[in-house]
């Protein structure tokens, strides 16, 4: 009885040992180059702002995206309270513990800002006497054991590499052959390598961050994943083509050599003339004429510039940004004529996409419900990341584009003293799916009897272009 | 043994009375119970209540301006949004115009649990044009749904199918939410 009693006793002090030790002090020290700011944590979270301005770096957020954005020189990281995913580079990674929201904007746990804020910029913490140095270079990483074991059947060998604790691990083809698996911040180890017994695997070897597997001639990487219960990762190995999943099918990319190109869609076209103004101008016509000139006036400026449609042909409204995706376009911008039942309404007008706020949501519950039901460990398939990847980026595509937008409203509005009508947001067809920034400009209202005068004017029309590319100067070079 | 075998007759016959004397006031209880309930009145549908409902309509900016307006407005979902359609298909009853642009009929209206409503509506006779035609109709319709009833979002159907786009510009394929930019200060 009093063992038990010892026992339990010993437990639970070994328990609080280990949550003191992740609890911060009430004030922390951090020092960089010379420079030194005191922090108070939050629920043994740091403030990512004041560490940003120590680095010399720039923490925004943006509100539309509820993102916070951390850039140091080209390095960019986005993150957002409550979200365990987090874009490093433009890479999506997954954390153990979420960003919160504190009252500098957002905090986040020690081991976080090593891992995925310093570390992208190229630092590490390393611990003083009241805090931390942040200093430059990666860090040693934290050591794991790795025990291979390989398992030779007809056709394939299964080799599992046995771990002595959780790690995030991706498992990769080499393009000249073999297998690596890396281990971001993992200082692996071999556990007796000379057991590893297999016809198909040659040699399991330790580097930092990473493991590289020699594999026989014509053997490949025919599926991963990484398990719990126990920490492994387990492979198949094969003659099979060493692909891990199908490759999708895709469109072909388009030839393109140069800088990447701006492209302009005149809406409408062919069959489909857009609206007809009471002088038989139509919206094909217009938006085509614009579209050359603003082709032009881009060009003049410097830019490659590429039009969806240059001549009276019909094109598929999901083409034409599939177009620019596939030219990988800086730039999206659909040029469109209006037309109301209400005559008198008049003026210029820039529209971006709109996502469909609630159906995010339900589509962050779905990707939720499929983390839960994955035991958070099957994260490996793809499409639950791509689809929060595809959430993410879009989010900030959105941002881009409202920007483009105004940029583009303002100078419709200065240079041609056009009624105000605004910036928009709308599910647009032509827009979506663009993975760039992404506008439609409506130049006019072809119902209204004035306004139509005014741009059946070639000095109007080219007023337009004018306008129009000189806000999307104004964007590149704020850009 | 005539004295017991008359006991046991006249005790059977005393059982049969007993039982055509119950069988007979049993039948007049039913039937008095039967004249004495009075029938169950049809009941008398009673009015919804009156309330203040906000319409979307077209202003001579090309944007949405909400025009409230008091209708009787019952409480079933289905039901709350045939009066929104009806009063929107009536046209407004200030400057602001109309958003259809032609007498669409309400053909069919579902309402998922979830709070997604379907309008299926009859196409208009002719083609329209602009985005603005299209903007101005489908979220004035979307918008005063969502205004006045539970309804989280709203897809439009035309001739009860699902169209890409109505003039080249709106994503119809999918249901829709309150669009706050389209509506004039």
């Amino acid at each position: 009885m009093r063992k038990t009693v010892l026992i339990a006793l010993v437990a639970i002090l070994l328990v609080t040992t280990g949550l003191q030790a992740q609890t911060l002090p009430p004030r922390l020290e951090f020092r960089h180059q010379g420079l030194k700011i005191e922090t108070t944590p939050v629920r043994n979270h740091v403030e990512v702002s004041p560490i940003m301005t120590l680095l010399g770096g720039e923490a925004a957020f943006s509100a539309s995206a509820g993102v916070w954005a951390l850039s140091l020189g080209e390095h960019l990281v986005q993150v957002a309270p409550d979200r365990r995913l987090v874009l490093v580079n433009g890479k999506l990674a997954e954390v153990q513990d979420a960003p919160i929201s504190s009252p500098g904007g957002i905090a986040v746990r020690l081991s976080f800002l090593d891992d995925f804020i310093l570390a992208p910029f190229g630092f590490h913490l390393e611990p003083i006497v009241g805090g931390y140095s942040i200093v430059p270079g990666v860090s040693s990483g934290k050591p794991i054991t790795i025990r291979p074991a390989a398992a030779d059947f007809s056709a394939t060998t299964t080799l599992v590499l046995s771990l002595d604790r959780a790690v995030e691990a991706t498992v990769e083809a080499r393009p000249g052959g073999g297998v690596v698996v890396l281990l971001p911040r993992s200082a692996p180890r071999i556990e007796s390598p000379n057991r590893l017994r297999s016809r198909r695997v040659r040699s399991v070897v330790a580097a930092p961050g990473r493991l590289e597997i020699d594999l026989s001639p014509t053997i490949g990487l025919i599926s991963w994943n990484v398990l719990t219960g126990p920490d492994r990762v387990v492979m198949e190995l094969g003659t099979v083509p060493p692909t891990p999943t199908p490759a999708p099918i895709i469109a072909r990319p388009v030839e393109r050599s140069g800088p990447r190109p701006i492209v302009i869609d005149p809406g409408h076209g062919g069959d489909d003339t857009g609206a007809v103004g009471a002088s038989g101008l139509s919206e094909k016509e217009l938006t085509l004429v614009i579209a050359r000139r603003l082709a032009q006036a881009l060009r003049s400026a410097g830019y490659p510039v590429r039009l969806t449609r240059d001549g009276d042909a019909g094109r598929a409204l999901t083409d034409r940004a599939a177009l620019a995706n596939r030219l990988d376009a800086r730039l999206f911008v659909s040029l469109h004529a209006n037309a109301s039942t209400v005559a008198s309404v008049h003026g210029a007008e820039t529209y971006y996409m709109s996502l469909d706020d609630r159906a995010s949501d339900e589509a962050a519950q779905f990707t939720a419900d499929l983390e839960n039901r994955a035991g958070g460990a099957g994260l490996q398939g793809g499409s639950t990341l791509d689809l929060i990847l595809w959430d993410m980026a879009q989010s900030e595509v959105l941002n881009e584009s409202a920007r483009l937008a105004l940029r583009v409203q303002a100078r419709l509005n200065a240079l041609l003293g056009l009624k105000d009508r605004g910036v928009k947001q709308a599910p647009f067809v032509v827009l979506t799916g663009a993975t760039m920034p992404a506008v439609l400009v409506e130049v006019g209202f072809l119902s209204n009897s004035e306004e139509l005068e005014q741009l059946a004017s070639p000095t109007h029309q080219q007023g337009l272009a004018d306008a129009i590319a000189l806000g999307i100067g104004d964007f590149l070079v704020g850009q | 043994m005539k004295g017991r075998l008359l006991v046991i007759l006249l005790a059977g016959l005393a059982i049969g009375a007993l039982l055509a004397w119950l069988l007979v006031t049993g039948t007049t209880h039913v039937a008095l119970v039967e004249d004495v309930i009075p029938a169950e009145p049809p009941p008398t549908p009673t009015p919804a209540p009156e309330q203040r409902i906000t319409l979307f309509f077209a202003g001579g900016d090309g944007l949405l301006h909400p025009e409230i307006r008091t209708v009787p407005l019952p409480e079933d979902t289905a039901a709350r949004i045939r009066i929104v359609f009806a009063e929107l298909l009536a046209g407004p009853r200030s400057s602001l115009q109309p958003i259809l642009p032609y007498p669409a009929e309400l053909r069919a209206l579902f309402v998922t649990p979830g709070g997604r409503a379907y309008l299926d509506i009859s196409g208009p006779p002719e083609p329209l044009e602009g985005s603005a035609t299209e903007l101005m109709m489908v979220y004035g319709l979307v918008n005063s749904v969502l205004l006045n009833t539970e309804v989280v979002a709203v897809q439009v159907l035309f001739e009860g199918t699902e169209r890409a786009t109505l003039t080249g510009h709106l994503d119809l394929s999918r249901p829709l939410v309150l669009n706050k930019d389209l509506i004039g200060r």
